[in-house]
């Protein structure tokens, strides 16, 4: 009799413990995010999105609940970040969520991690209406959406009015100066002779710097001279000798004439830094996030304050009526081809609305996602540079969402280096690079001429 | 010679005591002593070669998965030439890496690593014990820095504004400016290597330099001889096996050192030696890495190339005399 209560006791106790969890059913998803002080949200609105979903399980009665397990990873920059992630991917240990880099979107979907979100964002059109349009272009793969846009941002040229000013520019030619530059008739090369003046009128140490390593920026100043360094149709990389000749004969014209320090691209991005913001170079090519350390070195205290001291102007044109170009590069969501993606896409959308962006754009200087967004108080008060930023999106380039980007970034960059340190002549740079192209991407690359 | 194997006479009906014999006391010898020892050179040099040899023959990259065994990494590297004396012809990057790699190795090795190593030695033993010691331990303080530190000094050091200490130097002295990074950046990384490298060959041969007996000293003072002739006729030949193994090291150290070129100039092209291409290609973030095939064929070569270095100048050297057994057994 007591062995009967025994048993029976201990069945009770077994099954009280096996049956609580069947109860609740919780689902984990996983979050890869690389540790980045500049933008703690981009995973943080996601946890957010995931505690309001459960909140709306807990109305509905629903003992569902997710949860969400962040694996934030130590890597340096979006590329090493990206790489960890492919190969987590290929161990079998694929995240339902990442937030990533848009270029690297080429790589995710080929190595079969990246979702096809078209469905989602078409069950879910409310949910994306108001975003801005040119920004779906940085998570398209070969006609499909496989991404979010986290943030955006709007790189271009900053120009310091008061070395113009000591160099004896007018008012009338800095304010004019983004109306010359988008009607293409300031060219590059106007750019360039504008530096050197500053330079030789003892206003400036330095003409204008650009960032010192293997970066997008690169993207907009080749584009200005007519690269388009992505063939949509055959969804392969593209380069142009004569293009890729014109480019890096413009960059001989710069250290030529004294605009561009010649050992530009072995400087530290310390130094590069501080030649702008110390008030050592007239100009300076690079993103709109800048302005919050820009406000800090001059001591600037408001809109009227930080325009008065600075300009932005787009790239120019390469040739006189040519086109401005200026760059953006989106950092994305990327939902994983895993059983619990639609749970993960929907996350992503909860984060993607207006109040939660909006609290990561204004508190990192990123232009939003959406248009409505500017009209937000937030924005209104604490992002005036960043609502002056939102309309230079329509000139932006995009990276091309292709796998071997970087690889093509960087052995365009090596010519950079060459005829910047003066190695090499344009052409030979040019010829250099094609053959470099043409040896480590194969078929990934078109040459054009 | 031999000993015999059992010293202990047993008495009679006494059980029998464990018996080791010579040979399985050897094997037990050779698993303790050297058993961590070759597993540390398996895990740590076999396999990783062989994990070498087999991904430079495949198209691994971005997401570590092999597809299939292929030679184009090596395509890429060299490209068929009928006019060319071998067959192929080395491409661009790879013939300028090859070339920048030799300049670099036989410079830093002959300059730094042996010459100025040995002068360290000859002028710190010449001097008192004590002042000899502080100068020694000075030059050791490049070895002791954390590289990352040890880089960064040279990067202030060689700043080209003003703020760096060598054009501050300059500019007391009355003289311009200059920016090695950009006008001599082989000259900066075979520098910068060779503060490090002289360290290590300083302590090689001033130890080697104290282990030659007093009396031949005072024999040589005795009849006569000058310091030059000391260090001629003694001192130089006693270093000679000590500068051979310096020279076969240090050029296998330098062939595959990229850290403080690195950490120095970048990715820069001036100073893409093979290990940083090997390195860029691979793992450097944000420089087009992920290219892991690629870079492992470039490894394979110079794996080849530091086998080759190493068996001529193993050659050169007569090094196999240094390891061959005494002709007198001394007990």
């Amino acid at each position: 009799m007591k062995f009967n209560l025994f048993l029976a006791a201990t069945a009770l106790a077994f099954g009280a413990i096996t049956t609580t969890p069947v109860l609740a059913e919780e689902v984990t998803l996983k979050l890869w995010s690389r540790a980045d002080r500049s933008g703690p949200l981009r995973a943080g609105n996601i946890v957010t999105a995931a505690d309001q979903l459960n909140r709306a399980f807990a109305a509905a009665g629903s003992d569902t609940r997710v949860k969400i397990d962040l694996i934030e990873t130590n890597a340096k920059g979006f590329d090493a970040d990206a790489l960890d992630l492919l190969k987590a991917h290929s161990v079998g240990d694929t995240p339902d969520i990442a937030v990533a880099a848009h270029e690297w979107i080429g790589s995710f979907v080929e190595a079969g991690f990246a979702a096809n979100l078209e469905p989602h964002i078409a069950a879910n059109a409310a949910m994306y209406a108001d975003i801005i349009p040119q920004l779906w272009t940085s998570v398209m793969y070969k006609g499909d959406r496989y991404g979010i846009p986290q943030d955006s941002e709007v790189r271009m040229f900053f120009v310091n009015n008061d070395i113009l000013r000591k160099a004896g520019k007018s008012e009338d030619f800095i304010a004019g100066l983004p109306a010359a530059v988008e009607a293409g008739e300031f060219t590059m090369y106007d750019w360039c002779d504008l530096g050197a003046e500053a330079v030789n009128s003892g206003a400036a140490k330095i003409g204008w710097v650009h960032r010192p390593n293997v970066g997008p920026d690169f993207q907009m100043a080749m584009a200005a001279f007519g690269i388009d360094i992505y063939n949509d149709d055959a969804a392969k990389l593209q380069i142009t000798k004569s293009g890729l000749t014109e480019y890096y004969g413009w960059l001989k014209y710069c250290v030529g004439n004294g605009s561009l320090p010649a050992d530009m691209t072995s400087y530290s991005w310390d130094s590069t830094h501080a030649a702008f913001r110390g008030g050592d170079a007239m100009g300076k090519f690079h993103g709109i996030w800048n302005v919050g350390a820009q406000l800090e070195a001059f001591g600037l205290t408001g809109e009227d304050d930080y325009f008065h001291k600075l300009t932005w102007i787009h790239a120019p044109a390469g040739i006189k009526g040519g086109a401005p170009k200026n760059l953006s590069h989106p950092v994305v969501y990327v939902v994983g081809d895993t059983p619990n993606k639609d749970l993960a896409a929907l996350l992503v959308a909860m984060a993607s609305q207006h109040v939660p962006n909006t609290a990561h754009a204004v508190g990192t200087n990123h232009t939003p996602i959406n248009y409505g967004q500017t009209a937000m108080p937030e924005f209104q008060d604490g992002g005036w540079a960043l609502i002056k930023g939102t309309p230079m999106l329509k000139y932006a380039e995009f990276m091309p969402n292709h796998a071997k980007i970087g690889q093509y970034n960087a052995i365009t960059y090596t010519g950079v280096q060459a005829v910047e340190t003066g190695e090499m002549t344009p052409e030979d740079a040019a010829e250099m690079v094609i053959e470099e192209l043409e040896v480590e991407l194969g078929d990934d690359v078109i040459i054009l001429d | 010679m031999s000993r015999p194997t059992n010293l202990i006479t047993r008495g009679a009906g006494a059980p029998p005591p464990p018996v080791m014999t010579q040979a399985s006391r050897q094997t037990t010898n050779a698993l303790v002593f050297l058993g961590p020892a070759c597993v540390f050179l398996l895990c740590l040099l076999v396999i990783p070669i062989f994990v070498d040899l087999v991904v430079a023959f495949t198209d691994m990259s971005q997401t570590v998965r092999i597809d299939g065994f292929t030679t184009k990494q090596f395509e890429k590297l060299a490209k068929p030439s009928p006019e060319a004396l071998l067959g192929f012809e080395l491409r661009g990057s790879f013939y300028r890496a090859l070339s920048l790699s030799a300049v670099y190795v036989v410079c830093t090795l002959a300059i730094f690593n042996i010459s100025f190593a040995l002068i360290l030695a000859l002028t710190t033993t010449a001097l008192p014990d004590w002042l000899g010691g502080l100068y020694r331990a000075i030059w050791l303080l490049p070895r002791m820095s954390p590289s990352v530190v040890y880089g960064l000094l040279w990067l202030w050091t060689i700043d080209p504004t003003g703020r760096g200490l060598l054009n501050q130097v300059l500019a007391v002295a009355g003289l311009d400016p200059v920016n090695p990074k950009l006008d001599a950046p082989l000259t900066v990384i075979v520098v910068a290597n060779g503060f490090i490298g002289a360290s290590i060959g300083m302590l090689i041969l001033t130890s080697a330099i104290r282990s030659i007996p007093q009396h031949l000293f005072y024999a040589a003072r005795a009849d006569g001889a000058g310091s030059l002739s000391i260090v001629r006729h003694i001192v130089l030949p006693a270093l000679r096996w000590p500068l051979s193994y310096i020279t076969v090291f240090q050029s296998l150290a330098l062939l595959v050192s990229f850290e403080y070129i690195f950490l120095i100039m970048g990715p820069a092209r001036q100073t893409m030696t093979m290990a940083m291409l090997a390195y860029t290609k691979t793992l450097a973030p944000g420089i087009g890495s992920g290219q892991y095939a690629y870079g492992a064929a470039i490894t394979l070569i110079l794996i080849v190339i530091g086998m080759a270095v190493a068996l001529i100048l193993w050659r050169l050297s007569n090094m196999k005399r240094l390891l061959t057994r005494p002709r007198i057994e001394v007990q």
